[in-house]
């Protein structure tokens, strides 16, 4: 600030270069807000419509999926149950490989080697969805068929497998910060009473860094259930409730993917479902990250008292 | 064992990306990034998803990352701890989290049907920026919250007003992980298929889209349309316009860090 700027008085809170600051910060929050409220607003709405007609007992008790049959059935739970079985597929591939390779990241690479390892985990968070898709129903589905060839050409296995990659960045860099938060005196004592280092990092680091790496994976299973694009281009979309993960899978967001919204006219009922199934998916996804940012904060204030030798 | 999964890691990321140079090698030349799609695989370009990814980018980035940053330093240096402003502030927090197919559904009742856009580019944008926003709130008030405290107090010391403080001091210290921060949501946005599909976007259009309310036509889209065609001469597209749009990414990303050199200050 020079002597200039305070004779001319730009410090008062009155002058008009402040105020304007003020105005326009407000006004570009208020929108934001506003833009935030019509989706969230637009999507109950036609939820709650949608529950005019189909009774909530319906949808969420209702053990068949099929908008468009002749009897059709409005029971979300068959879709729920594939949207869980793709995240719990790809999270449990993705978690051992993403917590080894940050446990690696923090006590192994040296400068060079975690340099280009954190390029390539932010280049893997970097690609899209639909490359992902592309590649798992073109090299990963043929490449599993060879090897097993009762797998379908739509098969869960694929999606969970591609699925698990996608999230693995999200699990490398939380676990990461998740492992600072673990003084390092912890790894220097336990070295210094003689254990070996692994010993350590195995016993007492990843231990006390569990509730941490516990909200990291919450927050990748919530990003293995809102994928669309991977799971649609490589699970297909059967019509019937399947549970076998070699054939395909219907969940949540391939049924959105594939409903061809934009031909559905509005306010009939299965414009109404794809709301009601968005909801769920909005829901399910918010509470998931809530918990994860939850335990991902309790992580950082530190828990030993988890640790035992 | 943390060497294997480095390992793994990496090589996922060298078969992805060597996968699509192989197979897209064929059909990578000029005519491909300029031609519209086409029937017959072989004659087949990207030209219009190019331009209409070009459009909603610079729309997304007009739009959603003055209107984000803004928000941002409003709730980090501005607001009032009210309770309002605490629920807008988990509003957005909470709206980072939500797939962006939940925001296609919500795009196509509140602008392609509620406004009456239609299945347009201008439709495609302001979707894209509903999903942008919060994520480039959360980054930017990671940023700000990063600024050492010290720093404001020192400038007010020094009798600097609020706006003085934020402009002069609080800004400057944050702009390198801001302009990550807005990067990150903005590749994003490019990347997203699925909010665009919900929309209505064309997979098959001749000419390339020249203003915003054009039909909505991008490369996520185009991928997602020629990746679920069996036949053999649509993969290398598909593969060719995955490197079109990776390609979009990295310029994106040069653009926005030509000047990270400069700007490399720190502080303890």
């Amino acid at each position: 600030m020079t002597a200039t700027a305070l004779s001319r008085g730009a410090g008062n809170p009155r002058s008009p270069g402040e105020r304007f600051g003020k105005h326009v910060l407000f006004t570009c929050a208020a929108l934001s807000a506003l833009l935030g409220a019509a989706v969230i607003v637009v999507v109950a709405l036609e939820t709650v419509r949608f529950f005019g007609r189909v009774s909530p007992a319906r949808f969420f008790g209702g053990l068949t999926w099929a908008p468009l049959a002749e009897e059709p059935g409005f029971g979300v739970l068959p879709l729920i149950a594939g949207t869980a079985q793709i995240a719990a597929g790809a999270t449990f591939l993705a978690l051992p490989v993403g917590l080894l390779t940050a446990v690696f990241l923090r006590y192994y690479a040296g400068g060079r080697t975690a340099s280009v390892l954190n390029a390539v985990v932010t280049l893997l968070a970097c690609i899209p969805a639909v490359v992902y898709g592309y590649f798992a129903l073109n090299y990963v589905t043929p490449a599993i068929r060879s090897v097993w060839p009762g797998v379908e050409g739509f098969n869960g296995i694929s999606a969970c497998l591609v699925v698990g990659l996608m999230i693995l960045p999200t699990i490398v860099l939380l676990s990461r910060e998740a492992l600072g938060a673990v003084p390092n005196s912890l790894l220097e004592e336990g070295v210094a009473l003689g254990a070996t280092r692994r010993r350590v990092l195995v016993r007492l680091v990843v231990p006390a860094a569990a509730v941490g790496i516990a909200g990291s994976v919450v927050m990748a299973a919530a990003r293995a259930v809102g994928e669309t694009m991977i799971v649609t281009l490589a699970a297909g979309n059967p019509t019937g409730p399947t549970w076998n993960p070699l054939e395909g899978v219907r969940t949540l967001t391939t049924f959105l993917a594939q409903a061809s919204l934009g031909d559905i006219p509005t306010g009939s009922i299965e414009y109404g479902a794809c709301f009601a199934v968005a909801a769920v998916l909005f829901l399910l996804t918010c509470g998931m990250h809530a918990a994860g940012r939850a335990l991902m904060a309790r992580g950082q204030r530190g828990t030993l008292g988890a640790v035992r030798l | 064992m943390g060497v294997a999964a480095a390992l793994v890691t990496m090589s996922a990321l060298i078969l992805l990306t060597g996968v699509l140079l192989v197979e897209a090698r064929e059909v990578l030349d000029w005519r491909f990034f300029l031609d519209p799609p086409s029937r017959v695989a072989a004659e087949g370009g990207v030209g219009p998803a190019v331009a209409g990814s070009l459009w909603l980018t610079f729309l997304v980035a007009a739009i959603a990352v003055p209107l984000g940053v803004g928000t941002a330093v409003y709730l980090a240096e501005y607001a009032p701890p009210t309770r309002l402003v605490k629920a807008v502030e988990s509003v957005l927090t909470n709206l980072a989290g939500v797939p962006s197919v939940v925001y296609g559904i919500a795009g196509l009742a509140l602008f392609v049907r509620g406004l009456g856009l239609g299945p347009s580019i201008l439709a495609g944008a302001l979707t894209l920026t509903a999903l942008t926003v919060p994520l480039v709130v959360v980054n930017c008030r990671k940023a700000l919250q990063a600024v050492p405290d010290e720093f404001r107090w020192a400038a007010f010391g020094l009798g600097a007003s609020r706006w003085q403080v934020v402009r002069d001091q609080v800004l400057p210290a944050a702009a390198p992980a801001l302009l990550a921060g807005c990067c990150a949501a903005l590749l994003r946005a490019v990347g997203a298929a699925a909010p665009l599909l919900m929309l209505g976007a064309v997979s098959f259009t001749t000419f390339a889209p020249g203003s915003p309310n054009d039909p909505l036509t991008a490369l996520p889209t185009q991928i997602f349309a020629w990746a679920a065609r069996p036949r053999e001469g649509f993969l290398a597209l598909a593969a060719g316009a995955s490197v079109a749009l990776l390609l979009l990414m990295a310029a994106m990303h040069l653009v926005l860090f030509a000047h990270r050199r400069r700007q490399k200050g720190t502080w303890s």
